[in-house]
């Protein structure tokens, strides 16, 4: 080992930086060379002030305090995160129980609805009358019997149960004074009637008994 | 929940999303050794707290900053402790002659039972090696920090410093060689002093 070796790696020795081989060499050259061994024993110095150093910097740690700071910034920055989290929660909430709601009346006007047409289904006069008078194409046949009220004309399409029914006995030919085509033959006849007469008072339709015209005979 | 065996990216991850016992673990893992390199380059208690809270600072505002493909989580922290070391340095190089030794970071407590005379002189030599470090360049020492205080080989020092091994070993010889005069010269000035009288 030369002077300028020793300088690159004799002052390793004693460090794991160093093989074995090259510190013997390199205390074998300061044994030689009294300016490199000066400059080891020098080194030497230093080394034991820079361990002073060391050895009271060894045990340094942060302040707790700059812990503490940290967790604050940390649950700071958690915050906001939370707030979008919990905003996002709510709305999706109270669009799932929009939905619902929606879905709960959309359910009960359907059902409303079948009612509706399971009633007009089983009361075929007033959903006669309904369709009548909605295309406006009235077919008034006083003297047919359907058992289903005939909406007078003019009348508005009531169902038996906005209004009251009076089961009437008359003439055939009265029901020319409620607007209705009325038969010659049979005008003299009586007949019973079934009246269907609006909250106001306005008769509706009438509804002609099956055995109207029997009884209307009989008597 | 195994917090303290998982691996720094792990904790780092988690962490990012609000878990303090993650984040708590991963500052306890590198708080230390980052505070002591701050402390050792700056000389300044103060400004190695304040490197180090910004360090994590910046982990906690900015993990995505972390790249997993470039190196662990330690090597990315040094990194940016490096970094603010150095800005610091450049930005005030005059802070270590105003400071108070007070302020140094260096522990006051006598670590033996030592007489107060022998603590104060061995506290007052702490104090002279110290402002011997921190006189010398920045580049060299951080060699001589790494190399003989921190006690890294020399591969582990080129990858902290960002530089080849060959320039680790050059600025290491030459931070030896100043360190040495200046040391050689604190420790004539007394001998002179008295001499002198």
């Amino acid at each position: 080992m030369n002077c300028e070796e020793f300088q690159a790696f004799g002052l390793d020795a004693g460090t794991s930086r160093i093989k074995s081989a090259e510190e013997a060499a390199a205390a074998d050259h300061a044994g030689k060379c009294a300016k490199c061994a000066a400059l080891a024993e020098s080194w030497d110095a230093a080394r034991a002030e820079l361990s002073l150093f060391g050895d009271a910097t060894r045990n340094a740690e942060t302040p707790a305090r700059v812990q503490m700071r940290l967790l604050q910034e940390l649950r700071a920055q958690k915050r906001p995160v939370e707030i979008y989290r919990r905003g996002g929660m709510i709305a999706a909430w109270g669009l799932a129980a929009a939905a619902a709601i929606f879905g709960v009346v959309s359910w009960q006007n359907w059902r409303t609805e079948q009612h509706r047409l399971k009633a007009n289904k089983n009361n075929p006069a007033v959903s006669a009358v309904g369709a009548a008078s909605q295309s406006g194409d009235y077919v008034i046949v006083a003297d047919e019997d359907t058992g289903a009220f005939t909406p007078l004309p003019g009348a508005l399409p009531v169902t038996s149960d906005d209004g009251s029914i009076y089961q009437v006995r008359m003439q055939r030919a009265s029901l020319g004074a409620l607007g209705l085509p009325v038969n010659q033959d049979g005008a003299s006849d009586w007949i019973n009637v079934d009246l269907l007469v609006a909250d106001d008072g306005t008769p509706q339709g009438v509804r002609l008994h099956e055995d109207a015209t029997e009884s209307a005979t009989l008597q | 929940m195994k917090v303290p065996d998982e691996r720094d990216d792990v904790l780092l991850r988690r962490a990012a999303k609000g878990d303090e016992n993650a984040f708590t673990v991963l500052y306890q893992r590198h708080q230390a050794s980052l505070y002591r390199y701050a402390l050792r380059m700056t000389g300044s208690a103060w400004a190695a707290e304040e490197v180090v809270q910004d360090v994590f600072m910046t982990l906690i505002r900015q993990p995505k900053k972390y790249d997993a493909n470039k190196g662990e989580v330690g090597a990315f922290l040094f990194g940016i402790t490096r970094n603010r070391v150095m800005k610091h340095l450049d930005r005030l190089p005059r802070e270590l002659s105003l400071e108070l030794q007070s302020n140094s970071g260096v522990s006051k407590e006598p670590v033996d039972l030592l007489t107060p005379a022998v603590w104060a002189e061995r506290r007052e030599r702490v104090e002279q090696v110290r402002g011997a470090v921190l006189s010398l360049p920045a580049e060299f020492r951080e060699a001589v920090v790494l190399c003989e205080l921190e006690e890294l080989s020399y591969e582990e020092a080129a990858e902290r410093s960002g530089c080849p091994i060959g320039t680790i070993r050059s600025r290491l010889h030459r931070g030896r060689a100043l360190l040495m005069a200046r040391l050689e010269l604190l420790r004539d000035v007394p001998r002179r002093a008295t001499a002198g009288r």
